[in-house]
């Protein structure tokens, strides 16, 4: 039970056959008994506003509409859309101090498309129909779009309980003075002999999965509060609905429906609080609702922007002394996640080099602009933006090579971790440097477009980053798993992990038919919130890292007990057993043995002997069980160079060729893997060069369309190579690392990189547009 | 709403029903014919997620045509590629060269390829690229898919050497 057939191989992706006939079910697929639709009702023209009267009769007698449901027509609790407050202990979390300040309809509007109350109609026509018959008086107030706005002493206090406007910063009570780092940073950056110091600004950036937000939900007969939704954690969604809606947890199933894309767009609740509530007001009716693509941008969270003030102190041979960072990000309209974002930010940051001294401040301010929360990478591309920029600044003063820099900097096997106090289990940085240099030309490259003069210049940069596996030990790390042997050895494996589309399900299946040594074809996964237990969901890359540990756990389990039962059947020690090609037998004598499949038979179809009361072979259906807690979080590392063309007379930006050499420990499904380095670049791109959702000065969204936000196209997409590096993590299971959210992260500073190399101008606000390349030029 | 009895021709089959002037093709496959193999992105041609195939040759954004304007057309969706429980090989080149992931873009990037491949059977990776211009993946960077049309353009090349056949009709 332990010959490799699957285990680094390319297979296709198990629900690729369904999706590409287009079987697959999305959550607006759905179409149930007696559905009815729901509309949200959204405020478009005003960014910040108190509703003064809100008059929903005419609405109400358009033909064909169920209920209109206003502010008190829906239960008053608040909540936070983020999930933090399940993953810390209360403690912490009270120290964090999240708050619950949203509201499934609103009297107060914080951003445009804030929802202010809902529609149920016959038809999702006539649903919008009555929503433009809604009218509502507001009163203006003062919009803020920025922290410096919204910090100013005399602005609108949007939540007595954060004064000044600060959603967040670094708890004193943890974090003296507000910050955490290592040493003291003012007296080892008065050692420095160069000091480089820049504010740089990261975009609001949108996740734009390509499914807009769609649920279905259905308060039944049986008083179940149903909800289909592609949510990327079930389980915590679950618990959430149940609170807020105030039914225990096993009165709330939760069905995960294909997930359109997530990358973070999914994490937590979305529009599932406003969805259940409508259904809550119809019982015995499903009610579907549809977002948008405008209401998905305008209303749901995106990446957090802001400013990340950075200063660098260096000897003259570039050892680094001291880092001083402060990220002052910008809430939006929301709690969200404050915390977490301005938190890890600065973990990136003082989990890559070993520099004498560091100081990490992060603050978040509530604005008025769609609220910010998680987005793949969660705070790494911004960190990347800035760090890897400030690092070529140094380099470039002390003219020292930047790989040679980086392999000679970056922290390692050993040194604390993006998490102080938890050291580096492995790091393969530097094989991850070397052959992605090699692989692009960087020494030669590097050198022919150091002095350039033409319309258009070429430039190569290079960007590091360290990730996570997980987020043990800052967050909860927790997924079950259960695996049921059927009786002809086939196997159903029960569990709640989402798979966003990366082919979390397929590595599973992978790991656990090598571990079992089955064919992939004998295994069904299960995915049923009544049926499997807890796992805290699709975030922080923790699916095959953390899902694949809990896999194994419960394989291992499964075969505990074949060997427990083998072993009363031949009468041998159990320690004299071993399982090999689906038998169970001794090491000593290997004709004694028993096959796993009649074993799981036995187990099923077991019979007493009336004259002997004996059974045949031991009763009992085989299930392996594990609720598993990983030991730690294997950080992947990675290598990304970029080449690009400048046109210096259109300002326009050609990335050429991008390099990719991810530190993997071990790549369950290659190809999978590349499709994480790939999709992730697609999204550094579009950050570093193109992406930004602009608001006007009364905090209206200027482009929530396609159309008017650019994301790369297949045109824009350079040439990429992937280059896995496989050096096995000590402590992962099967020395894996994760992929997913590393893949938005270096591609970010190493293109920035590159655009100052060709130019010898440094771009310190992103996206770096063909205007503020024009300008820069032009003076 | 005004509405008009039409004849839609989908997948090779007529389904003939009601619909309101207004209602644009998307809906009427989802919501009138229940055939939600194509999705919703955008609704503003945009996206592409709604790319069906007329008559064997042209894609269209179905969120951007009214159901009325197709009725005499020849509508492929992907629910119609696959022949006989056998899948078309444009299908089988984007599983296996991981050309999907979330899945979302796929009926319409299938439908969009079936189009490139009926107008060009050999098309350049510049043409494929220029050819994909209308279809927004966010899962992966369109490198694999990419590689899937290049490999569907072979498969059906070599198909089309042994045998002859339209797409989809």
């Amino acid at each position: 039970m332990s010959k490799q057939t699957y285990v680094g191989k390319n297979i296709p992706k198990l629900d690729a056959r369904e999706k590409a006939t287009g079987q697959a079910i999305y959550a607006a697929d759905l179409q149930l008994p007696g559905m009815l639709y729901g509309k949200i009702v959204r405020c478009w023209d005003h960014a910040h506003a108190r509703v003064l009267k809100l008059d929903l009769a005419e609405a109400a007698r358009v033909p064909g509409v169920i209920k209109v449901l206003g502010p008190q027509d829906v239960t008053r609790k608040t909540y936070n859309t983020g999930v933090l407050d399940l993953m810390v202990p209360g403690e912490i979390g009270q120290l964090l101090g999240d708050v619950e300040d949203q509201h499934i309809f609103t009297e107060h509007v914080r951003h445009q498309g804030d929802a202010i109350c809902g529609i149920i109609a016959e038809s999702e026509e006539i649903a919008e129909l009555a929503a433009e018959k809604v009218k509502v008086l507001y009163e203006p107030l003062p919009v803020y779009l920025s922290a410096e706005e919204s910090a100013k002493p005399d602005a609108f206090q949007f939540d007595e309980r954060k004064p000044g406007n600060r959603a967040f910063q670094l708890p004193e009570a943890m974090f003296p003075d507000n910050s955490y780092g290592w040493g003291d940073v003012d007296v080892e950056m008065a050692k420095a002999d160069l000091i480089v110091e820049e504010t740089f600004y990261v975009p609001k950036v949108k996740q734009c999965q390509m499914e807009a937000h769609a649920y279905v939900a259905h308060y039944d007969q049986t008083g179940r509060l149903n909800c289909w939704t592609s949510t990327q954690m079930p389980k915590c969604v679950q618990p959430k609905l149940a609170r807020l809606f105030e039914l225990s947890i096993s009165r709330v199933n939760l069905v995960s429906t294909t997930i359109g894309g997530g990358f973070g767009a999914r994490l937590g609740m979305v529009f599932e609080p406003e969805t259940c509530a409508m259904a809550m007001a119809v019982p015995g009716r499903p009610v579907k609702v549809q977002s948008s693509r405008e209401e998905d941008w305008v209303a749901s969270e995106s990446r957090h922007p802001g400013k990340y003030k950075i200063k660098l102190g260096v000897k003259k041979d570039g050892t680094p002394v001291a880092l001083d960072a402060h990220f002052t990000s910008n809430a939006g309209a929301y709690f969200t996640h404050a915390s977490g974002t301005a938190f890890t930010t600065g973990s990136w940051l003082s989990g890559m080099y070993k520099i004498g001294a560091l100081r990490y401040k992060g603050d978040t301010y509530y604005t008025n602009q769609a609220p910010s929360g998680a987005f793949r990478g969660y705070g790494n591309p911004q960190t990347n933006f800035a760090l890897e920029q400030i690092v070529d600044q140094v380099c470039k003063k002390l003219k020292i090579d930047p790989v040679e820099w980086r392999k000679k900097w970056h922290k390692g096997e050993g040194d604390d971790g993006w998490c102080i106090g938890v050291p580096y289990s492995s790091c393969a940085l530097d094989e991850c440097l070397d052959r992605g240099a090699e692989a692009i030309g960087w020494k030669e490259k590097r050198a022919k477009y150091a002095n350039q003069s033409g319309t258009k210049r070429r430039g190569i940069g290079v960007g590091v980053m360290n990730h996570t596996s997980g987020a043990m030990p800052m967050l909860l790390e927790h997924t079950t798993c259960t695996i049921k042997m059927n009786e002809d050895m086939s196997v159903v494996i029960t569990l709640s992990c989402s798979d966003l589309g990366q082919g979390s399900h397929t590595v599973l299946k992978q790991i656990a038919a090598d571990s079992l040594g089955i064919s992939m074809d004998e295994i069904h996964i299960l995915v049923n919130m009544d049926a499997a237990g807890f796992d805290i969901g699709s975030h922080a890359s923790r699916t095959t890292y953390v899902g694949g540990g809990a896999v194994l756990k419960a394989c291992e389990d499964v075969k505990r007990q074949l060997i427990e039962r083998a072993a009363i059947r031949l009468e041998i020690p159990e320690g004299e057993l071993k399982i090999k090609d689906q038998q169970v037998l001794s090491r000593k004598n290997p004709e004694k043995r028993l096959s796993v499949k009649e074993i799981c038979h036995t187990g099923v179809y077991n019979f007493t002997d009336p004259q002997t009361g004996k059974t045949n072979g031991v009763p009992g259906q085989i299930q392996g069980y594990a609720s598993h807690f990983p030991s730690h979080n294997s950080p992947p590392f990675g290598a990304c160079f970029a080449e690009v063309e400048v046109d210096t007379e259109t300002g326009e930006v050609q990335v050429l060729e991008l390099v990719i050499a991810h530190d993997i420990g071990r790549a369950i499904n290659p190809m999978a893997v590349e499709g994480q380095l790939e999709g992730g670049a697609h999204q550094a791109l579009g950050m570093t060069l193109t992406e930004e959702t602009c608001y006007d000065e009364a905090g209206l969204c200027r482009n929530n369309s396609f159309t008017d936000y650019k994301l790369f196209g297949p045109v824009d997409m350079p040439k990429i190579t992937c280059i896995l590096v496989e050096q096995p993590d000590p402590i992962a299971p099967l020395g894996m690392k994760s992929v997913g959210e590393a893949g938005p992260v270096n591609p970010v500073g190493a293109t920035a990189n590159a655009i100052s190399h060709a130019l010898g101008i440094m771009f310190t606000a992103a996206p770096i547009t063909p205007e503020k390349i024009l300008r820069a030029i032009n003076g | 709403m005004k509405t008009k009895m039409i004849t839609l021709c989908v997948n090779g089959k007529d389904h003939r029903f009601e619909a309101p002037v207004n209602r644009t093709l998307l809906q009427a496959l989802r919501d009138d014919l229940r055939l939600t193999e194509t999705k919703y992105g955008c609704g503003t041609g945009e996206c592409g997620g709604c790319t069906v195939l007329v008559d064997g040759k042209d894609s269209i954004c179905s969120c951007l045509t009214l159901a009325v304007e197709a009725e005499g057309r020849h509508i492929t969706t992907v629910g119609g590629m696959t022949r006989n429980g056998e899948l078309h090989p444009i299908q089988v080149a984007f599983i296996e060269e991981g050309a999907i992931q979330c899945g979302y873009c796929t009926p319409g990037m299938i439908m969009k390829t079936a189009s490139i491949l009926a107008n060009n059977p050999t098309p350049s990776e510049e043409e494929i690229r220029t050819g994909l211009e209308g279809n927004i993946c966010r899962c992966t960077g369109y490198e694999k898919i990419v590689q899937a049309v290049q490999r569907a353009s072979q498969m059906l090349d070599t198909s089309q050497n042994q045998k002859t056949g339209g797409l989809g009709t």
